[in-house]
């Protein structure tokens, strides 16, 4: 296909958003219609660009010198591109459901659209540039859906995330000026860029740029020390959580480290040095307080969120090990941690939506009202804690591997924690399973009322989900060669 | 068809899980016997599968390459023949068992579920041909079978199911853990790769990798210090279900520790001498607690982790016996059998007494059998040879064990490890009378005192039911009565899985063998009347009264699992994750308070002077101190800032007007004038 079509794939559903206000729509129905068809219409392009992809890259416009925005697609933009193509189109099929109750909904599906199209820019980034003003842009197209619902609770956590992801770009922005200054070019090279013989003052300047923007890129994917705005931002509506805030605002950023580290500072630059240990560290920290936070957190969203801070930092923790089977584990969890992340949140939103349960103690019994969603539940669960054979047990086995063969301390503390983590996961997922299943015998079943399953708008994304994760765990061997494919740098 | 069959014979059971759910939410009659039927379909594709084994004359391998990441394979041999086909006749009979016990019960449908789930998973684990494949179906089976733990959902119930789960999924993580540094350090997880990887050298790594895999099956066989969860969950669990619990969940971990001495550390002295240790504490422990409990089924789970106890002290004798171990290899495998058969037949004896009573406290239940010769006699059979009783099934394995023990001290005599294994020699024999013992006490509570209500005589089990515990208790009578013809061979069809052994047999009824089995025999007695009787029972009008006077506190999992798990690691956790929440937002505001300060803030206006206000606010934070400890009831309220302030005004204002006064001014010219006289005086 043309390289044209990258464009439009991006500025469609911009563009298609911004008209969603300007209309004045006769029935929901037609809107709805409208809104379904651009989601449609873009991931068929982005899916047919994945099948036939443009080798060549298009130049959208030049700021000034090597600063301009262009895009291209490669292997790793198809991973993450393609999450979202899978994805987006059933999230709204969910939103549409789930929106009905919380009002605005003009205003809601224009961001959650323009949201899409800015996204899939930062997936055909071609350069750091392009990388880092569609950065920028995902913060201030989400931070309207973060305050969706106006409540002081919800206008405090935009404002967190406000502060946090412009804070983060800045140290985001110092890395970018040192490729700047130091690499070949800012384009994307599997390898990196900073070809010169660094030594001496230099190489350490180098190293803190890029440790800083790894702090920098961190803050979208809630890495500890900027951690802070995901669980608070869980009073979002289910389907900014589910999709943006499991998927693709946070993939973002684990998407933008795994950009820096292989194709702009490159490995050889940090490998095995004091800026890798001081950026595993963090990642492991921000591991083991995710999972630990979940254990204790009683609201519902709330632990999916911390569960999601602690999942994370598992994808930055195997980009970060710098070598090919940690970017296959990496990769492998971003994946597969998508499909199961928002299928929980799904279910948690629909909960939410048919009986107003937000707490954990709430759920008691609540299987035998909504057995469908339940099995969902626990599916995606399951996978999540990493049970054989399911998604979640085949990437951090990846993970596991390319940690023990780091060898070094800081990958053993790695190891440990993950294991540490994934006994926390089962601890903070297995209990809701037990208690939405077997609840005291002396329970009382009238006492949830008239309570079903939610209609398919909300059920179909869960139950596809649900059948692509378990379509990975019995066949995922051509997904992760291409994961090999990629981290080798032959994609 | 060919290899393709280990696939059906572990998909099936899945499936039928499936089917048997989706016609029992309409017919629960018709879903229970479809699932006998299903289960005999399964007896059907494993004979079809032993035929296709014989007709090959090999073991048969079978290699999914791209299923579930890293491709699962299976391998049928004759070990697999046999232990796999232990299984399904177990699940048949706890199958048609089940239909009477669960008449009056909520929530079949889930229980028949997990029952055909885990049936699939179970053979999974025993036909799998390395440790990737064994560790899938392992988790499965660990995770299908903890509903059956829950089932009841009463308190107790789903405090045992917590039990389960938190040993079944650290016990998973640690044996995950030990996989990751196995398959770093050997590249494979082939059995027989690892096997050929390991015979010479052992780096430490493999002793961490071995000593985690070693935790995480020990945790489902029930191993020491891992066996908490089989007294509490057995109890809480339907009688079939316990059944299945505890023999053959059990003997999955059993089997991973066979594989972890046969692959891993196979012939290692020290592996095998640390096994030992902690087999001969699971042994005895086990035993201990047998003894002391007086609920009927609390005392079969106890029961089993002292056999489990028995079977592990044989692994051990395996790798420490080398090429001469086959008596243990022999004792090993049989003792597995039997007790596999034991415990089903006395947890059907435990289900039909509770289907009829719904209690299972031997105070509750005492004189129940009296007058049930078929339950006597059933009861009899497995719990004599339980005790190794010679003539019944358990001397044999039991014997078989003793002798490798015996032989292990003798051609280590002189060394550590044979003086060692003489203490094993008396702890098994010790533990053997333990044995007898508390089967005693549990038989003749039931069987023998007339308990403090009359039972009623009639039918008390249906047809099926008799079936199910009739004809292991059969099948346990012949291989008592006929070891050479029954048992022997049995052990030598599985050899080929233990490698090369100088094969050799024993007389089983010899003296020497006797001899041990009459130690036993007689510790088992001297305890029972000297010490059940005497401490632990108390006669009265009708029957006997029986304690539990086991001490609370030296209870492993309320005394030190759940207060580490449950209220320690979290304080550490919440205090971690506290520090590191505040982090950033602390980091903010400490700049913002400091470096960053915003424009001087308004500056501080003393109130009256420099001096007062500086004297009254040393005052007022003397006085805040006072209120925080001494004045504690009654503080000081007063702020000396502005005390002080006044009375300087105060002070002013007296001045101005005192020296403003006529009389000050007389004053002033008396003191003036005596001054001056003073002074004449003084110059004068």
């Amino acid at each position: 296909m043309n390289s044209y079509f990258l464009v439009v794939a991006i500025l469609f559903p911009l563009i298609g958003g911004a008209f969603l206000p300007m209309v004045p729509w006769k029935t929901k129905r037609t809107q709805y219609i409208y809104i379904e068809g651009i989601t449609i219409l873009t991931s068929l392009l982005v899916l047919s660009l994945i099948l036939w992809t443009p080798q060549e890259s298009f130049r959208f416009a030049n700021l000034a010198g090597p600063l301009e925005i262009t895009f291209h697609m490669d292997g790793l933009s198809k991973i993450f591109a393609g999450i979202m193509a899978g994805l987006w189109p059933f999230a709204i099929l969910y939103a549409f459901e789930y929106m009905k109750e919380e009002g605005h909904e003009t205003r809601f599906f224009t961001f959650y659209l323009m949201t899409y199209g800015v996204a899939n820019g930062i997936a055909f980034a071609d350069n750091l540039m392009t990388l880092y003003m569609f950065y920028e842009m995902l913060t201030l197209v989400t931070f309207p859906l973060v305050m969706h619902s106006m409540s002081k609770a919800a206008i405090e956590a935009g404002r967190k995330y406000v502060f946090y992801s412009i804070g983060g770009a800045a140290f985001a922005f110092i890395g970018f000026i040192f490729i700047l200054g130091y690499g070949d070019t800012i384009r994307f090279v599997y390898g990196g860029v900073i070809t010169k013989e660094v030594t001496g003052m230099v190489l350490t300047l180098l190293q803190s740029a890029y440790v800083v923007s790894v702090i920098g890129f961190g803050v979208k994917s809630a890495m500890f020390p900027f951690h802070g705005w995901l669980p608070v931002a869980s009073v979002a509506p289910t389907p900014v959580t589910a999709l943006l805030h499991a998927v693709a605002v946070v993939n973002a950023g684990a998407f933008a480290i795994m950009r820096i580290t292989y194709y702009s500072f490159g490995t050889s630059l940090v490998k095995n040095t004091w800026a890798q240990s001081i950026v595993l560290l963090l990642a492991i920290i921000t591991i083991f307080y995710g999972s630990a936070r979940a254990v204790k957190e009683q609201h519902f969203k709330r632990r999916l969120a911390y569960s999601t801070v602690s999942n994370l930092s598992y994808i930055i923790f195997g980009t970060l090990l710098m070598s090919p089977l940690g970017l296959v584990g990496a990769l492998a969890h971003m994946v597969f941690h998508s499909l199961m992340k928002i299928v929980l949140f799904f279910c948690a939103g629909a909960i939410l939506h048919e009986t107003k349960r937000e707490y954990i103690f709430e759920l008691t019994g609540l299987a035998r009202k909504m057995p469908k969603l339940m099995v969902c539940f626990t599916l995606s669960a399951f996978a999540l804690v990493g049970v054989p054979p399911l998604t979640g047990f085949l990437s951090k086995w990846y993970l596991l591997q390319a940690a023990i063969k780091e060898g070094t301390p800081i990958a053993y503390i790695g190891l440990a924690v993950l294991m540490i983590s994934a006994f926390f996961t089962a601890l903070y997922l297995f209990t809701i399973v037990a208690r939405v299943y077997s609840p005291r015998r002396e329970f009382d079943y009238t006492s949830l009322g008239q309570v079903k399953d939610p209609n398919w708008f909300m059920l179909l994304p869960m139950g596809l989900f649900c059948g692509i994760t378990i379509f990975f765990a019995l066949h995922s061997l051509p997904l992760i060669h291409y994961f090999q494919a990629i981290a080798n740098g032959t994609v | 068809m060919n290899e393709k069959i280990i696939v059906a014979l572990i998909l099936w059971p899945c499936l039928s899980a499936v089917f048997c759910f989706t016609i029992g939410r309409k017919h629960s009659r018709i879903r229970n016997s479809v699932a006998d039927i299903m289960i005999g379909i399964e007896i059907f594709l494993y004979l079809l599968a032993v035929w296709e084994f014989y007709k090959e004359g090999m073991a048969m391998e079978l290699v999914l390459p791209n299923v579930c990441g890293l491709g699962v394979s299976f391998r049928l041999d004759e070990f697999r023949i046999l232990y796999s086909g232990i299984a399904i006749y177990m699940w048949f009979m706890s199958t048609i068992f089940s239909k009477e016990y669960f008449k009056h019960h909520q929530n079949r449908n889930r229980y028949y579920f997990f029952l055909l789930f885990t049936l699939g998973a179970t053979i999974g684990v025993f036909l799998s041909n390395d440790f990737f494949t064994l560790y899938i179906f392992f988790e499965l089976m660990s995770l299908a079978s903890y509903v059956w733990v829950v089932q009841e959902e009463t308190k107790e119930a789903i405090r045992a199911g917590e039990t389960y789960m938190a040993i079944a999924i650290i016990g998973g993580m640690v044996l995950l853990m030990g996989l990751f540094l196995l398959y770093y350090e050997a590249g494979s997880l082939d059995f027989e790769a690892v096997h050929r990887l390991f015979l010479e050298k052992r780096n430490a790594t493999v002793f961490v990798a071995g000593s985690c895999m070693l935790f995480g099956f020990g945790a489902k066989a029930g191993m020491f210090p891992l066996h908490i969860w089989l007294p509490k969950s057995h109890p809480v669990a339907p009688a079939p279900a316990s059944a299945l619990l505890s023999g053959i969940l059990t003997k999955t971990g059993i089997y991973g520790v066979l594989l972890l001495c046969l692959s891993v550390f196979f012939e290692d002295r020290l592996f095998a001498t640390i096994l030992l240790l902690l087999g001969s504490i699971t042994m005895l422990v086990g035993a201990i607690l047998a003894v002391f409990s007086i609920d009927l089924k609390r005392i079969f789970a106890c029961s089993s982790v002292s056999q489990i106890g028995f079977i592990l002290v044989g692994c051990a004798m395996i790798g420490i016996l080398g090429k001469e171990g086959s008596l243990a290899v022999q004792g090993t495998v049989l003792h597995m059998v039997n007790h596999s058969l034991f415990k089903l037949t006395l947890f059907l004896i435990a289900g039909a007494i509770y289907q009829n009573t719904h209690q299972l406290d031997l105070n509750q239940i005492e004189g129940f059998g009296y007058g049930k010769p078929f339950l006597k006699i059933c009861y009899t059979i497995a719990g004599l040879g339980i005790s190794g009783i010679p003539l019944f099934s358990g001397y044999v394995s039991k014997t078989l064990l003793h002798e490798s023990i015996v032989e292990g001290s003798l051609i280590m005599a002189k060394t550590e490890l044979g003086s060692l294994l003489s203490i094993v020699e008396w702890l098994f024999l010790i533990t053997g009378g333990l044995t007898f013992a508390y089967i005693l006490k549990a038989g003749l509570a039931i069987f023998y005192e007339k308990g403090k209500q009359p039972w009623e005589k009639g039918s008390y089990l249906n047809p099926m039911g008799r079936i199910a515990i009739g004809v292991t208790a059969f099948l346990l009578l012949c291989m008592g009565l006929l070891p050479r013809i029954m048992m022997d061979p049995i052990a030598e069809y599985v050899k080929g899985f233990f490698y090369e052994k100088e094969w050799h047999r024993i007389a089983y009824f010899s003296f020497v063998n006797l001899r041990g089995a009459m130690i036993s025999i007689a510790i088992g007695l001297l305890v029972y009347f000297f010490f059940i009787r005497k401490k632990l029972m108390k006669k009265e009008e009708q029957g006997y009264q029986y304690f539990d006077c086991w001490p609370k506190w030296l209870d492993l999992e309320n005394g030190l699992y759940r207060p580490v798990l449950l209220s320690f690691l979290p304080f550490i956790m919440a205090f971690f994750c506290r520090i590191l929440s505040r982090f950033t937002d602390g980091f903010v505001v400490f700049l913002h308070q400091t470096v960053l300060k915003p424009a001087k803030t308004r500056q501080y206006v003393p109130i009256g002077s420099k001096f007062t206000d500086f004297l009254g606010r040393m005052v007022d934070e003397v006085v805040v101190g006072l209120n925080k400890t001494i004045c504690k009831k009654k503080p000081i309220k007063k702020s000396f800032v502005e005390l002080f302030a006044f009375a300087r005004i105060e002070a002013k204002r007296t001045n101005r007007l005192v020296g403003r006064s006529v009389s000050f001014g007389l004053l002033m010219a008396c003191v003036g004038l005596m001054i001056t006289l003073v002074y004449l005086l003084a110059t004068m």
